[in-house]
C-alpha cells in the first residue's frame, strides 16, 4: 500500500509539469497581454513607457526563460503575485479555496440527498410509473444547463418568496451565513449531478441485486430495508464514488457561471478573470492548484475503494 | 426509520434560506451593489471607470462637478484667473485627512507634481500637463502657471485622476493602491476583493452633517440581473446598472425607484482611415447617411439612450442632434455618396466588436443591418474583450464599435481624440483644418468666444467623418423607495451618496 502510494504521488510530478507548461504557452499565445488590458482603450502611454511597464511585469523575456524562472519560484513555493493588483498569488488562491471547496462539498451533499433515495426507490420499484417518472425526471435534470438554473432559483425566491441570497460569509466567521450563501448555488449545480448519480445509483443497485447473496440474504428472512441498505448498496456506491470524485474535481474549478450570477468570490472566477486580463501569474497558479487537488481528490477516491471494499488490495 | 431522518434533512434544507442572516455593524447602513471590482485605489494612479467611483467615497478633488455637470467647488473654496496663464485656488481650511493630518497647499502641490511626473504614469497627465509651475504662497493658496491658457484645466482638475493626496502618506507607503490617506466623507473599514468593501462614516468630514449614515457596503456582483434581485429583496439599498434589458423589469417593479440622466459616454462607430476605402471621406460620410441612429438605440439600449453627435448631448456645448442633416437616414444619398467615391455597388468590410458592454456587439448588428442597404456587406469579428484591446492599440480594424469616455468639457474629449497628435486617435485620421479648430477651441477661456469654434467643429467632424457618432447612453441607478437625497450625474459618479439618507 506504501509504496502504491508513494508511485501514485510520484506520478504527479510529470503531470504537473506537463498541465504547467501547456498552460504556460497557451495563455502567452493568446493576442493582447497584461499591459495593453491594464490601461485600456482610454489611457495614453508612450511606447517606451509600455515597454517599460512589460519590464517591469517579467513578460518581456523570452518564454523559455519566463518559464525557467517560473519553475525556479514554484519549488521555492512561490507562485508570484498578481500582474494586475500585485497581490501574492498563493494567498488570493488560498482565501477563495475554502469557498470553492464548500461549494462543490455542498452541491455533490445534495446531489447525493436527491440521487440516494430516488436511485434506491426507481430501482426497487423497477419500471413502475416511478421509476419512468424518476428516469425522465432525470433526463431534464441533465439536460437542463445549470446557469439557467440558478438566474431562475434566484428570479423564484427573489420575486416570488421575497428571500435573497446573502454575501458570502467565511465559516469562521459565521457557519449559517456560508450555509445560506451557498444554498441556492448548490442546488443550481446539485441538480445535473444528481441526474447523473441517480443512473448510476439505479443501475448499480440492479445490478447488485441481482447477486447470489442478496438471494441467500432474503432467504434468510432479513426485511427487505434491511437487504437493501446494509447489504446491496454499500456494493452499489462503489462506481458512484468514482463519479462522486470526478465531480469534485470539475466543480472545483467549473462552476464560473455559477459563481458570477451568485457573486461567490470563488476560484472559477479568478480564473475566468484572470484570463480576460491576462493575469499570467494568476491564471498559471490557479490551473496548478485545480489540477493538484483533482488528482489528489481521484487518489483519495481510490484510497476509498480499498477502505470499502476488502477485496481491494493495492500492491 | 431512516426515511424520518431524510424528512427532516428536506424540513431542514428548505427552511434555511427564510432564516434571517447575522445583524450587520450597528448604525445606519447603506448597501450599494456593483459589478465590478477594483483593481487599486490610488487615485493619481488608476485607470478604470470601477475604480473612479469608488475614489470619490474616499478622497476629493480641487473642484468637482454639481448634479447639472458645472464645476463648483471642492477641497478649494474659490479660485481665479489673475491673466489668462494663470489661476489661483484658495483652499479650505481645517480640513483633515483620515489620519488627522490638515490638507494643505503643500499636499495639494506633492499631488499635481506626482501626477505630472511621467515616472508616475498617471492617466490624468495629460489633463494638466500645460503646467509649467506651482506655487505655494502660503498654507492654503496655490498658484498655478500655466504654458498657454487652457479652458479646460478645471475640467481637469475635477478628474477622479486628481484627487488630493496626503504627501505623508505616499511618502511612507510608496502607493496608495491598497493605504487610504484622502479627506473623503468615507474611510476604509475592510476589503474582502471580489467580495465586499466596508466603508466608515468620516467624522472629520469638512461637509458638516454628511454622509447621513455610518457604514457604506460595497458589494461586487457580477451579473446585472442578480443586481436586480439584490435590490428587489431589499439586500441592497441601490445598483447600478447598464443592460438595457434589466432597466426595463427594474422599471416595472414597485417600491424601486429608477433614476436616470443623460450620460457622458459616447458610443462610436470607428473607422481606421488609411485603409481603403475609408481614406476616401465621401464614403465614411455616406455610411453616416445609410444609418438610422434612432433603430440603433431603441436596439441596443432598449432606448434609454440620446442621439449625440461628437460633443456628447448631455453637455451645454453640444448642437442639438436634429440640425445634422447626415442624421435623418438617406439611403439615396448615401447610394449617391458611395457611387461618386467610385463604388456603385458597394462593397464588403469587417466591424470589429465584442460581447462586453463595452464592445456594442448589438450596435454592430443593428448596423450591419442597415449597412445592406447601400450594398455594403459587413462581416463581424465578435472577438474576446482581449483581442479586443490588442486589436485596438496595433490599429488593426477596418471598422470597429467603442464606447469612449466623454466629459463636461468639449476640450478633454475631443482634442486627445481627434487631433492629429491626440493619443487615442486610433482612426489614424489627420486634418489640418480640425487640428486647428481644436487648438483654437482649448485656448479661448470666455465661452461666449469658445462655442461657435466648437459649433464649426461639430460640423467639420461629421462631414470628415473619422467615426460616425451614435449616441450617449444614460447613466441609470436603481434604488429603494425609501431612499432618499440622492442626486444621479451625468458623469456617472456617485458622491452624492453622501447626501443620501435611507427612510426604511
Amino acid at each position: 500500500m506504501q509504496r502504491y502510494l508513494a508511485a501514485r504521488l510520484l506520478a504527479l510530478i510529470p503531470v504537473l509539469l506537463g498541465i504547467l507548461a501547456v498552460v504556460f504557452l497557451l495563455i502567452r499565445l493568446i493576442p493582447g497581454d497584461a499591459v495593453q488590458l491594464f490601461l485600456g482603450t482610454q489611457v495614453e502611454m508612450t511606447p517606451q513607457q509600455m515597454a517599460e511597464l512589460r519590464r517591469f511585469f517579467g513578460i518581456d523575456k523570452p518564454i523559455p526563460q519566463q518559464f525557467l524562472d517560473y519553475l525556479g519560484r514554484i519549488l521555492r513555493g512561490d507562485l508570484g503575485v498578481s500582474l494586475r493588483t500585485s497581490r501574492p498569488v498563493l494567498g488570493d488562491i488560498l482565501q477563495r479555496l475554502p469557498l470553492s471547496f464548500q461549494l462543490a462539498s455542498f452541491a455533490l451533499i445534495v446531489a447525493m440527498a436527491i440521487a440516494v433515495p430516488l436511485g434506491i426507490a426507481s430501482a426497487v420499484t423497477r419500471n413502475s410509473t416511478f421509476d419512468v417518472l424518476a428516469r425522465v425526471g432525470g433526463l431534464l435534470g441533465l439536460s437542463m444547463p445549470n446557469f439557467w438554473l440558478g438566474a431562475m432559483l434566484i428570479l423564484v425566491f427573489s420575486r416570488y418568496l421575497h428571500v435573497s441570497f446573502g454575501q458570502y460569509v467565511p465559516l469562521t466567521q459565521n457557519p449559517l451565513g456560508t450555509l445560506q450563501s451557498l444554498y441556492l448555488p448548490a442546488l443550481a449545480l446539485g441538480a445535473a449531478i444528481a441526474a447523473i448519480l441517480m443512473r448510476y445509483v439505479r443501475s448499480s443497485l440492479l445490478e447488485v441485486l441481482g447477486q447470489e447473496y442478496i438471494r441467500t440474504a432474503r432467504g434468510k428472512g432479513l426485511r427487505g430495508t434491511v437487504v437493501i441498505l446494509r447489504h446491496a448498496l454499500p456494493n452499489a456506491l462503489i462506481p458512484v464514488i468514482t463519479v462522486l470524485g470526478f465531480q469534485m474535481g470539475y466543480l472545483l474549478g467549473g462552476t464560473v457561471i455559477i459563481e458570477e450570477i451568485f457573486a461567490l468570490p470563488g476560484m472559477g472566477r479568478l480564473a475566468l478573470q484572470a484570463i480576460f486580463q491576462r493575469d499570467y501569474p494568476v491564471v498559471q497558479g490557479v490551473v496548478l492548484v485545480i489540477a493538484l487537488l483533482f488528482v489528489m481528490t481521484n487518489l483519495v477516491v481510490d484510497m476509498l475503494y480499498a477502505w470499502i471494499d476488502p477485496r481491494i488490495r493495492y500492491g | 426509520m431512516r426515511f424520518r431522518r431524510w424528512m427532516w434533512l428536506i424540513v431542514v434544507a428548505l427552511v434555511l434560506p427564510a432564516l434571517p442572516v447575522r445583524a450587520g455593524p450597528a448604525g445606519l447602513t447603506f448597501t450599494i451593489g456593483v459589478d465590478q471590482e477594483v483593481v487599486g485605489l490610488d487615485p493619481n494612479l488608476v485607470t478604470a471607470f470601477s475604480s473612479f467611483r469608488r475614489i470619490d467615497f474616499l478622497y476629493n478633488k480641487l473642484v468637482r462637478y454639481n448634479d447639472r455637470l458645472e464645476i463648483e467647488p471642492d477641497l478649494a473654496e474659490s479660485w481665479e484667473f489673475p491673466d489668462p496663464r494663470t489661476v489661483v485656488f484658495r483652499l479650505r481650511r481645517g480640513v483633515k485627512f483620515h489620519s488627522g493630518a490638515e490638507m494643505t497647499a503643500e499636499d495639494v502641490k506633492f499631488t499635481l507634481e506626482r501626477v505630472l511626473n511621467p515616472e508616475t504614469r498617471s492617466p490624468g497627465r495629460s489633463f494638466i500637463d500645460v503646467i509649467t509651475a506651482i506655487e505655494t504662497p502660503d498654507r492654503y493658496t496655490v498658484r498655478l502657471k500655466m504654458q498657454f491658457p487652457l479652458a479646460s484645466l478645471l475640467s481637469g482638475l475635477a478628474s477622479a485622476n486628481l484627487s488630493i493626496v496626503e504627501r505623508a502618506a505616499v511618502q511612507r507607503f510608496g502607493n496608495l493602491q491598497r493605504n487610504v490617506a484622502g479627506t473623503g466623507p468615507f474611510m476604509m473599514a475592510e476589503w474582502v476583493p471580489d467580495n465586499f468593501m466596508r466603508l466608515a462614516k468620516n467624522p472629520n468630514y469638512f461637509r458638516r452633517g454628511m454622509p447621513r449614515f455610518d457604514t457604506l457596503i460595497i458589494r461586487v456582483i457580477p451579473d446585472q440581473a442578480s443586481l436586480l434581485a439584490g435590490v428587489r429583496t431589499r439586500s441592497l439599498d441601490m445598483a447600478t446598472i447598464n443592460q438595457g434589458s434589466v432597466i426595463t423589469a427594474a422599471r416595472r417593479e414597485s417600491g424601486l425607484t429608477v433614476m436616470q440622466k443623460a450620460g457622458l459616454n459616447l458610443r462610436i462607430f470607428a473607422f481606421n482611415t488609411t485603409r481603403p476605402p475609408f481614406t476616401d471621406p465621401r464614403v465614411r460620410y455616406a455610411f453616416s447617411f445609410a444609418i438610422d441612429r434612432n433603430a440603433i438605440v431603441n436596439t441596443a439600449e432598449f432606448g434609454y439612450a440620446a442621439v449625440s453627435g461628437p460633443v456628447p448631448a448631455s453637455t451645454p456645448w453640444a448642437t442639438p442632434a436634429a440640425q445634422f442633416t447626415s442624421y435623418r437616414q438617406n439611403v439615396e444619398r448615401a447610394r449617391q455618396l458611395l457611387a461618386e467615391a467610385g463604388h456603385p455597388r458597394g462593397f464588403t468590410t469587417r466591424i470589429v466588436t465584442s460581447p462586453t458592454y463595452e464592445g456594442g456587439i448589438a450596435v454592430a448588428q443593428v448596423i450591419q443591418e442597415q449597412l445592406r442597404a447601400i450594398g455594403v456587406t459587413a462581416t463581424l469579428e465578435n472577438i474576446e474583450w482581449g483581442t479586443y484591446i490588442n486589436r485596438w492599440v496595433a490599429r488593426d480594424f477596418d471598422t470597429m464599435i467603442e464606447l469612449r469616455g466623454g466629459d463636461p468639457d468639449p476640450d478633454r474629449f475631443l482634442y486627445r481624440t481627434f487631433h492629429s497628435t491626440g493619443a487615442v486617435n486610433n482612426f489614424l485620421f489627420k486634418d489640418a483644418t480640425i487640428d486647428r479648430l481644436l487648438e483654437r477651441g482649448r485656448v479661448n477661456l470666455d465661452p461666449d468666444r469658445r462655442k461657435p469654434i466648437y459649433v464649426e467643429l461639430e460640423k467639420a467632424l461629421i462631414e470628415a467623418a473619422p467615426a460616425l457618432f451614435l449616441y450617449t447612453p444614460m447613466e441609470t441607478q436603481v434604488l429603494q423607495g425609501y431612499v432618499r437625497g440622492f442626486k444621479i450625474i451625468g458623469n456617472g459618479a456617485l458622491y452624492f451618496l453622501e447626501e443620501a439618507v435611507a427612510e426604511r
